[in-house]
């Protein structure tokens, strides 16, 4: 049929098609163009400060009058940035332990359970995320007080309060990503298992838990993210001298730029970058984000 | 009976005491360790501070009152929310183009775009502000290039300036208006844009009528999240802003910290929490009061 259109007749086909294929052309080009824009301009702060991190001269003028890898040596020397890089991953690994243990078994309910109160306590679980960092810093840094006042304990500036704080910002992120993984799971396959003779531990262990495991795995890096990179809710609960690296970051850059903690940067970057990747294996971030 | 029917299994009632125990433990948690202390911190609020003798009890509204009477805490207020519309404005236009292709792409590198997206996101907002206090600096990149292509003599003030904090604003809440639009925006069928070009539309009255008003939730959860998280900004204002450009975040670090002003800190934290919620709220009802009115 096509092959027997008379060519005037395609050309009269095409004359009428041809504008609106070029609007459709040039509406997918400006598109592109525009999303280009801006995931460059996401990803521009971080090429800057990778370009800082490789400069020969400490002040950052450019053009950079050579390139040296030096600052990454001058970071390891560097006390402040050493004992805080190690204090976020211990706080960090801490704090997500506590929070999927809290959050695990509390998604679970909600997800599968019909209870009073499911809703306003789902509500409750989710809050830290919506309460401003620097108000929850605020307000329980006067909590830590009020505490050592009526226990004796030191609890303000210690790991422990520091922990304590951490673990209530991992909660949300893994109730969150934890229920929306059982939204495609069949509960019938559970049933099943238990109809088979599977005691409800062995159901838990070898089924619920499999189906489950891309939202856990999906958790604990969200929660040791948020954890880790936590600023304003630390900055009030961190004792003297005794920072975490995102702090030391931050006094740092209120002082002076310059190519060492460029350096740092970089390297909280890779690891970060690394942490995703290896995540990725495991669930793609694409799908849980 | 019940062999035949298993979805009977599924519907029995678990015993009520199996879901209080899997629960309790996070919810008590998380209230002890939240709502207790905002209590705390409300209570203080309304507490009065005496130079020298520090935090006195009492029961006033003086440190509110003090707040708004004060047209250098209005401006700051004010200020926060201008940079907070500003910027959530800024975040809609660029970020509707991005999550759209993301969210279209049959590209094998859709995983990997996601992923830098995100990575970004993670690093931290102190990290992202470096990367900007490299370009804005005196002799930073922005004016080596003006200068060095002959348009300008002089560099031009750039740091500590609302236009700094802006754009670190912007590029930091970008990857959330982003991840939320597109998973938005995944959802809607591909043929309703097809059927639209179908009946002759351009992309742009494509866009117009078809895809921004299906995606309007998804743009609204977006705003919201972006509001919130520039209302309550604090390493880009502090770090691009200085200390002469304030705004509410730094603010309540200020009078907590520095000037050990317990109830006043405290009040502003409140103002700042009641504010952003208050706009919020107005916002999400302006919009869904002019979608209904469009949709009927």
């Amino acid at each position: 049929m096509d092959a027997t259109l008379a060519p005037h007749r395609l050309d009269a086909l095409s004359a009428g098609a041809r504008p609106r294929a070029d609007a459709r052309r040039w509406g997918r080009w400006a598109l592109n163009g525009a999303a280009a824009l801006s995931l460059g301009f996401i990803l521009l702060p971080l090429l800057l400060v990778t370009w800082l991190a490789f400069f020969r001269q400490e002040i950052p003028s450019f053009p950079p009058e050579g390139y040296s890898v030096r600052w990454f040596g001058a970071v390891a020397n560097n006390k402040i940035f050493v004992n805080g890089f190690l204090l976020s991953l211990q706080v960090g690994i801490a704090a997500t332990l506590i929070g999927l243990a809290l959050a695990v078994p509390a998604s679970l309910a909600i997800a599968r359970r019909r209870f009073f109160g499911r809703e306003p306590i789902n509500t409750l679980l989710l809050m830290p995320l919506v309460v401003p960092g620097v108000v929850l810093g605020t307000a329980i840094y006067v909590f830590q007080i009020e505490t050592e006042i009526a226990t004796g304990l030191p609890v303000l500036g210690s790991t422990a309060g520091l922990v304590a704080a951490h673990a209530l910002i991992v909660i949300p992120w893994a109730v969150r990503l934890v229920t929306a993984s059982f939204a495609g799971f069949d509960p019938t396959i559970e049933e099943a298992a238990k109809n088979l003779g599977a005691p409800p531990f062995t159901t838990f262990r070898r089924v619920t838990l499999p189906a489950i495991r891309p939202g856990i795995v999906a958790a604990a890096l969200f929660g040791f993210v948020m954890s880790f990179g936590n600023l304003e809710m630390s900055l009030f609960l961190v004792g003297a001298g005794r920072t975490t690296l995102p702090i030391a970051i931050l006094q740092y850059l209120e002082w002076k730029i310059d190519p060492t903690v460029a350096a740092v940067s970089v390297l909280q970057i890779v690891l970060i970058g690394a942490a995703m990747i290896v995540t990725d294996r495991y669930v793609k971030i694409s799908q849980v984000v | 009976m019940s062999v035949l029917s298993p979805s009977m299994g599924t519907r029995r009632r678990s015993p009520s005491f199996g879901a209080a125990g899997l629960v309790a433990p996070a919810t008590i948690y998380v209230g002890v360790g939240l709502l207790i202390p905002l209590a705390i911190l409300f209570r203080y609020s309304l507490n009065r501070f005496v130079p020298g003798q520090f935090m006195v009890d009492a029961l006033t509204l003086e440190n509110y009152v003090k707040f708004f009477t004060d047209t250098y805490y209005t401006g700051v207020l004010w200020r926060t929310v201008r940079v907070a519309i500003v910027t959530t404005a800024f975040c809609v236009v660029m970020g509707f183009p991005l999550a759209y292709v993301l969210a279209r792409t049959r590209s094998r590198y859709k995983n990997l775009l996601i992923m830098l997206v995100v990575l970004p996101l993670f690093v931290g907002n102190a990290v992202r502000a470096a990367g900007w206090m490299v370009a804005f600096g005196n002799r930073g990149l922005v004016n080596a290039s003006l200068v060095g292509a002959g348009l300008i003599q002089q560099p031009i003030e750039i740091m500590f300036t609302e236009t700094a904090v802006i754009v670190g604003i912007i590029a930091v809440n970008l990857p959330f208006m982003v991840l939320t639009l597109q998973s938005v925006i995944e959802g809607i069928d591909r043929a309703v844009e097809e059927a639209a070009f179908n009946l002759g539309a351009s992309p742009i009255h494509m866009a117009r009528r078809v895809l921004l008003p299906l995606a309007m939730p998804g743009i609204l959860a977006g705003t919201i999240l972006t509001f919130i998280l520039a209302m309550n900004a604090y390493a880009t204002p502090v770090l691009l802003g200085g200390p002469r450009f304030q705004m509410m975040g730094p603010l309540v670090y200020n009078q907590f910290v520095q000037q050990n002003n317990w109830p006043f800190g405290g009040a502003i934290a409140f103002i700042l929490m009641i504010a952003t919620l208050v706009l919020t709220l107005a916002s999400s009802l302006l919009v869904q009061s002019r979608y209904r009115h469009a949709a009927g």
